[in-house]
This record gives C-alpha cells, sequence and structure tokens, in this order.
C-alpha cells in the first residue's frame, strides 16, 4: 500500500538550532503512528513541518502523493488539531465547524449539514448552539477533532490531543482518534508524550529525542529492540526474605537489592547494566536459577522494562 | 476548492473539486458577525457618537469657540469624523492578525487551503465597515450644524470621498503592521504611532503651510493632504477640480496599501510574528 504521509529526511534549523533533523517516515491509510517524544524533542516542529505551516529547511515530504511544494494542495486534504488551539469564544460549535467548512470550500448549506454531523458524531450536537466559551476542556477538543475533520482528511494529525484533560476525557478522545484510523481510513499522526496512550493507540511508534528519530517500528518491536530488562521484583515467603537477598546479593548479574517495606515478601532486584564491571549484565535467568538452586519457592515474579515506557526512558535518556 | 463529503471506502482519497470559491467574502462575513455582533464594534461606535456629540455641542454652543464661521463648526466636526474613523478602522485592522495569532486561532486558519490574501481581504473589508458606520454618525450632526447655508451635501460627499481613502490606506496599513507584530500590543501601540505621526504635521504653525518644506510635508502625508482637502471645498468654497491636487496623495496611499496588505499577507502571514515587543 502506498503511504499517505511519506516524509524523506525532513530536516528544520533556526540558524544553528536543529529542532528537527533528518526525519524519515510513512504512514499508511488507517494506520496511527505515535509520534513521542520528551519535551523539546521536535514533536511540534515535526507536526508543523507535516502539515505545511513550517517549510522544511531540508529534505522533502508528500501527503497522498502531494509534493510539499504545493502545500494549499496538501491542507485540502489533511486535518490537524494543533497543539493548544484557541477557540473564539463567542461563536457556537456550529457556526465555528460551519464557518471551516466554508473555508475549505463547501456552500454554506453543505457546511451547516457537514457541522452538524460532525458535531453528532463527537457528542457535541446538544451544545452545538452554545457558545464555544462555555465548553469544557474536553469539549473543546472533541470540537478541534471535528473540525479536523470537516474535509474529510486523508491524513489527520493530532499534536497532544489530551492534554489537561481528565481520565474520562482522555478516554473519550483516544476513542475518536481510534475510529478516526478505523472507520474513516485516515492515516493519524498522534504526537503525545503520554506512553500508554502510544501503546494502547498506536500500531506504529516514532520516538524523537533531541530532533533526532531514536527508535521507530512497531510498540513491540521498539520495546524488545530498546529495552532489555533492568529490573525484577520477585516474592518469596516473608521468612526466606533475608536468605533471599543474601543470594541474591551474592550474584554478578545483581547491581542491588532492597525489601519492600510496604508489600510483606517482595524485594526489588536491579540488575547490572550490559558491560558493568559487576559483570554478566542484565540475566533474569540467572535470578531466577539462583534462587531455585537455594530451594526458594518464588510467589511472584515481575519484570520491569518490558514496557514502552521503559524502552522510552532508555533511548530518550530521560531516566 | 470543495471536496466531496461522500463516505469514503477505507484509505481512498477524496475527490477534490475546484469551485473557486470567494475565500474573502466568507471571511468578511465571518469577520462583520464577530465585530458587530460580538460588540466591540458597537462599544466603538458609541463612544465615537459621544465624542462626535461633545465636539458638535461645543462648536455650536461654547462662546469660546463659537466665533467659528458654520462652514469652520462642519468642516471641524468632518475632521474630526475622519480622523476618529479611520483610527477605528485602524484599531480593527492592527488586530485582524496579531489578535489571531495571541487568541491561538490563527493556526487553524492558515491550516486550511483558504489562500492567505483572500483572509486579508476579509478581514479589511470587515475593518473598514467600522468607518462606514463612524460617516453614518456623523450624518446628522454635519446635517443639524451646516442645516442652511448649503453646504451639507458637499461636505457629506467630501467627507465620504477623502474619509473612505483614509479609512482605506491606514486599515491597509493596520493589516500590514499585524501581518508582522508577534503580539497584539505591539501591533496596536505601532498603530497608534504611525496614526499620531501622520496627524503631527497638521499641528504645525498655518505659516509653516507657506514654506515649500511645509507644503511638501503636508501634501505629501495622506492624512494632512485629505484633511486639507476637505477645509478648502467645505471652509473656501472651493470645487473639488480646483483642489483635486491635494486628493494626489491620499488616492495613491490608498490603492498603494489596499494592494500591498493582501500581497505583504500572502507573501508573510504566518504562525509567529516578526517582531514581538
Amino acid at each position: 500500500m502506498t503511504p499517505v504521509v511519506e516524509a524523506r529526511g525532513i530536516a528544520k534549523l533556526y540558524g544553528s538550532l536543529v529542532a528537527v533533523d533528518d526525519l524519515t517516515v510513512a504512514v499508511e491509510a488507517g494506520e496511527v503512528l505515535g509520534i513521542l517524544g520528551p519535551n523539546g524533542a521536535g514533536k511540534t516542529t515535526a507536526v508543523r513541518m507535516l502539515t505545511t505551516i513550517l517549510a522544511p529547511s531540508r529534505g522533502s515530504f508528500s501527503v497522498a502523493g502531494i509534493p510539499h511544494t504545493r502545500p494549499e494542495e496538501i491542507r485540502s486534504r489533511i486535518g490537524v488539531l494543533p497543539e493548544s488551539a484557541g477557540y473564539p469564544g463567542g461563536q457556537t460549535g456550529e457556526q465555528y465547524l460551519t464557518y471551516h467548512a466554508r473555508l475549505y470550500g463547501y456552500p454554506r448549506g453543505r457546511a451547516g449539514e457537514i457541522a452538524r454531523s460532525l458535531l453528532d458524531e463527537l457528542g457535541l450536537l446538544e451544545r452545538g448552539r452554545s457558545p464555544i466559551s462555555a465548553y469544557s476542556r474536553g469539549m473543546r477538543q472533541r470540537l478541534g477533532i471535528a473540525r479536523a475533520l470537516v474535509n474529510e482528511p486523508v491524513a489527520v494529525f493530532l499534536d497532544e490531543p489530551t492534554l489537561g484533560l481528565d481520565p474520562a476525557g482522555q478516554r473519550q478522545v483516544l476513542r475518536h482518534v481510534r475510529t478516526i484510523a478505523r472507520e474513516r481510513g485516515a492515516a493519524v499522526l498522534l504526537s503525545t508524550h503520554l506512553l500508554n496512550e502510544v501503546e494502547e493507540n498506536c500500531s506504529n511508534v516514532l520516538i524523537l529525542n533531541r530532533g533526532r528519530v531514536v527508535a521507530e517500528g512497531t510498540v513491540s518491536d521498539v520495546v524488545s529492540r530498546a529495552a532489555a530488562p533492568r529490573r525484577l521484583r520477585l516474592q518469596v515467603a516473608p521468612e526466606e526474605t533475608d536468605r533471599a537477598t543474601l543470594v541474591l546479593a551474592a550474584l554478578p548479574a545483581v547491581q542491588q537489592v532492597e525489601l519492600s517495606e510496604s508489600q510483606t515478601g517482595w524485594l526489588a532486584v536491579e540488575l547490572a547494566a550490559p558491560g558493568d564491571a559487576n559483570g554478566g549484565g542484565p540475566a533474569p535467568n540467572d535470578v531466577l536459577r539462583a534462587l531455585l538452586d537455594a530451594g526458594l519457592a518464588l510467589r511472584s515474579f515481575e519484570l520491569d522494562g518490558t514496557r514502552l515506557s521503559d524502552a522510552f526512558l532508555a533511548m530518550t535518556g530521560a531516566v | 476548492m470543495s471536496l466531496a463529503h461522500a463516505p469514503l471506502e477505507r484509505g481512498e482519497t477524496p475527490l477534490v473539486r475546484v469551485e473557486r470559491p470567494n475565500i474573502w467574502a466568507v471571511v468578511f462575513e465571518r469577520e462583520l458577525r464577530d465585530l458587530w455582533t460580538g460588540g466591540r464594534a458597537l462599544v466603538m461606535c458609541f463612544a465615537f457618537s459621544l465624542l462626535l456629540s461633545v465636539i458638535a455641542y461645543l462648536v455650536a454652543t461654547n462662546t469660546d469657540l463659537n466665533f467659528l464661521e458654520q462652514r469652520e463648526s462642519v468642516s471641524l466636526t468632518l475632521q474630526v469624523a475622519i480622523a476618529v474613523g479611520a483610527l477605528l478602522a485602524l484599531l480593527v485592522a492592527g488586530d485582524a492578525i496579531s489578535g489571531e495569532r495571541e487568541r491561538g486561532t490563527l493556526e487553524t486558519m492558515l491550516l486550511t487551503p483558504a489562500p492567505r490574501r483572500q483572509i486579508a481581504a476579509g478581514k479589511l473589508l470587515a475593518a473598514l465597515s467600522l468607518w462606514l458606520a463612524a460617516f453614518v454618525v456623523t450624518v446628522p450632526y454635519v446635517w443639524r450644524l451646516g442645516h442652511g447655508v448649503g453646504i451639507v451635501a458637499e461636505a457629506l460627499a467630501v467627507g465620504l470621498v477623502v474619509g473612505t481613502l483614509l479609512a482605506i490606506f491606514l486599515a491597509s496599513l493596520g493589516i500590514v503592521i499585524s501581518v508582522f507584530s508577534g503580539s497584539n500590543r505591539f501591533s496596536l501601540s505601532l498603530s497608534l504611532f504611525v496614526l499620531l505621526a501622520l496627524f503631527a504635521p497638521s499641528q504645525l504653525p498655518s505659516s509653516a503651510e507657506q514654506g515649500w518644506a511645509g507644503n511638501l510635508l503636508i501634501r505629501f502625508n495622506p492624512v494632512t493632504a485629505g484633511e486639507h482637502f476637505v477645509g478648502r471645498i467645505v471652509v473656501n468654497g472651493h470645487s473639488w477640480s480646483e483642489d483635486a491636487s491635494w486628493l494626489v496623495s491620499p488616492v495613491l496611499a490608498a490603492v498603494i496599501f489596499a494592494v500591498l496588505a493582501p500581497v505583504v499577507a500572502g507573501r508573510y502571514m504566518s504562525l509567529r510574528g516578526g517582531v514581538s515587543e
């Protein structure tokens, strides 16, 4: 399948400051790509380049086969929810959407129909005639998503769509994100710094750090590539915690063992990093074997470092 | 441009149908509605009518001012109306782009395929509605002050022409300033400064107008040239053709800036203005 959004080595430079460097990405129809990165990683700059708000300093990209040198045509095919978008408080939701549909060239009557249909789809129809100033933050974000859909876009860019929302509001917005990809078949680029959002909603992930891509692929690929487990938690019988601590502390692959104060029988084990002077490197199997060899019965065993958050922290150095 | 909005198959690209709509008219309608139903323009017009009432009352009744001949009273009131009416248009235009930028609504507008020139043109026309409203408010004052000396029609005609030219010039200038301003405060401050600078030569003593430098300054400056033209027609009773040279600068300024504003907006309207504060 031909990618809907395809960028080849795009970069944005502000003098000597490199905001985004050598970004190459391809997103297909119906796919949700999560763009992750710490604050200042270049997520918003990347989105602004791909949505033609900023011109790339070098490289090229296309949307639906339209090259970035034809920005007006690209804008007619994409929908965007910018980070911290403002709304005219005096307009009603319906007026706002109708106006934007008319900016895309729809005649007045059709624009009104599109506005009402989208308000209904986003669960805002009842409040469609209320001024936006009376909307909650979650309602405004849903209105912003509705606005991003007025032109039936082939690609939708959402920059931090759940920022500042309560958990219920976040869930609602993310449900709509999945619907846009699944039912409308649009390519969705979701920029966020919330890892669980990406883990739960995105088919692919791209991690940016200091303007550069440090990982990309499916969520599981990225996790397996980046995050060899560094910590594990295990539970033994409460009367055996001291002996287990001694056994574990003697292992070269173990850097530190801590007894949990709040959970009886639980131990937190920090493994040595690969190439550490302590030897070995992470070896959860060695830990298990040593405990079993010592005749200690394991009640529970959990590995950290198998989630996207661990990969993210490892790759961005944000530990 | 218009996009078909029929349900799409997964991954299908929507059909694009080019219709060449008048986006400027869409923006103009929206801006007009926001300005007038939002109350901002009404408040400005109310303040304008209060100011004009005070001026008209003073020139008609005050013993220090009532030495003014009736034609001079009409001219003074008209000149104040033109100056303040154009100022209102300038203030609205100065807020047009930088205000949207500051309120965070510019990005969503820039993300549409609407040509930026047409966005600026729609906003410019909406700003000019303030001048037209100010002129309508001025009509009864001019009628009352000029009643009986046969100058009402001519005074209103010259006021409409000169005021419209100056409003177009100043509102277009306001759009240009707004395009480059990073903050609304900067845009409005600079707009006001420019307006005051343009009005400053009108405070020169009349003897200064006799010299070539003073004469050139007043003729070159569209604001002072326009106001001078109003005075010559209304007070001195000259014909339009006799003093047409005084209209050259206002006409040129209006035409040049009305063309320049959309061109500058099309080229430079962006998320970040060039100058913040």
